[in-house]
């Protein structure tokens, strides 16, 4: 509410983002579980061009020092690898597993009309809950930036 | 019953990935360049969550993120595709499972997704996508560890559904 701005273009770009997956049917737990037995290629394709096409692209934004439009001058994070990451990675990939899909494509997976995406969606809000409640309360560098700007944080 | 009203189906069930996945590294990028920000979907939950809730640390661009999510999902899967409708998704696990199976069994599988992503902070786009694409030490062993992880879960879900799926 307070920035107008800012919300509409995380709407926009969540929209393209979601978009995407709906057309890729990434939503599907069908297209996640061949994926992960290592049956179909597709997703391996998907995501690594993804981040063959992004890597390029932030590493000349970095190279060049670009200045943002919102937020200053490009700035990329490259945090340490701690046990949690490992940790946190064995059990989301578990997860990821179990229930053929994760926390975006659940949400397309929910608009395209599949109905027990809900249960899905409540068991991530409880998984984040009780970690919450352990006091994991960082985020990775996908996630935030762990200096994100606080007069945006209300 | 198709929810929306369908437009024709302009868009194939699937849509090659190596048009779609640079589109999505492209929208990443586009994201950086505006924002300077990545567009991690498990962040957008706790945000969301904190919303709702009424507590910690919340974004309110990171709330609108979600909805766009959902709303992308929508606009594509109602109205550029053959329109499913209302259904209940998970059709292979439904075929291999009876439903009073699968309900319990994608809820802990939604536990340990959240979980894990909070832990080990980020999920496949975060870590997987943004973090890995930033070159981020983390980003990357923790992506290599849940694709790993996942591959293996998969290995022993197939064995204990006797090769079902």
């Amino acid at each position: 509410m307070k920035d107008p701005k800012r919300n509409l273009i995380g709407l926009v770009f969540g929209a393209m983002f979601g978009g995407v997956l709906a057309a890729g049917s990434l939503h599907e737990y069908d297209t996640i579980h061949n994926m992960l037995r290592l049956d179909k290629f597709y997703v391996f394709g998907f995501m690594g061009s993804a981040i063959a096409i992004a890597t390029l692209g932030l590493g000349i934004l970095e190279s060049r020092n670009t200045k943002t439009s919102l937020g200053g001058i490009i700035s990329l994070q490259r945090s340490d690898i701690n046990a949690s990451h490992i940790r946190g990675g064995v059990i989301f990939g578990s997860g990821w597993a179990i229930a053929g899909t994760c926390p975006a494509p659940v949400l397309v997976m929910l608009s395209s009309g599949a109905m027990l995406s809900l249960v899905v969606i409540a068991g991530i809000f409880v998984g984040l809950a009780i970690a919450d409640s352990k006091g994991s309360s960082t985020f990775g560098d996908g996630e935030h930036r762990i200096t994100e700007d606080e007069s945006l944080v209300v | 019953m198709t929810i929306g009203i369908a437009l024709g189906a302009i868009l194939p069930q699937q849509v090659s990935w190596y048009i779609l996945g640079p589109i999505l590294g492209a929208v990443t990028i586009g994201f950086f360049r505006v924002m300077n920000q990545p567009l991690g979907a498990s962040g957008a939950y706790v945000h969301t969550k904190n919303l709702v809730l009424r507590t910690g640390h919340k974004t309110t661009w990171r709330v609108w993120y979600f909805v766009g999510l959902a709303m992308g999902g929508f606009i594509v899967t109602q109205f550029l595709q053959d329109s499913q409708g209302f259904r209940k998704g998970f059709d292979a696990f439904r075929n291999a499972a009876p439903l009073w199976l699968v309900i319990p069994t994608i809820f802990f599988g939604g536990i340990l997704i959240g979980y894990g992503a909070k832990l080990g902070g980020g999920c496949t786009s975060g870590h997987g996508i943004c973090g890995t694409a930033q070159r981020s030490k983390s980003s990357i062993a923790a992506t290599i560890t849940f694709m790993t992880s996942a591959v293996v879960t998969t290995g022993l879900v197939r064995l204990i559904s006797g090769g079902k799926l």
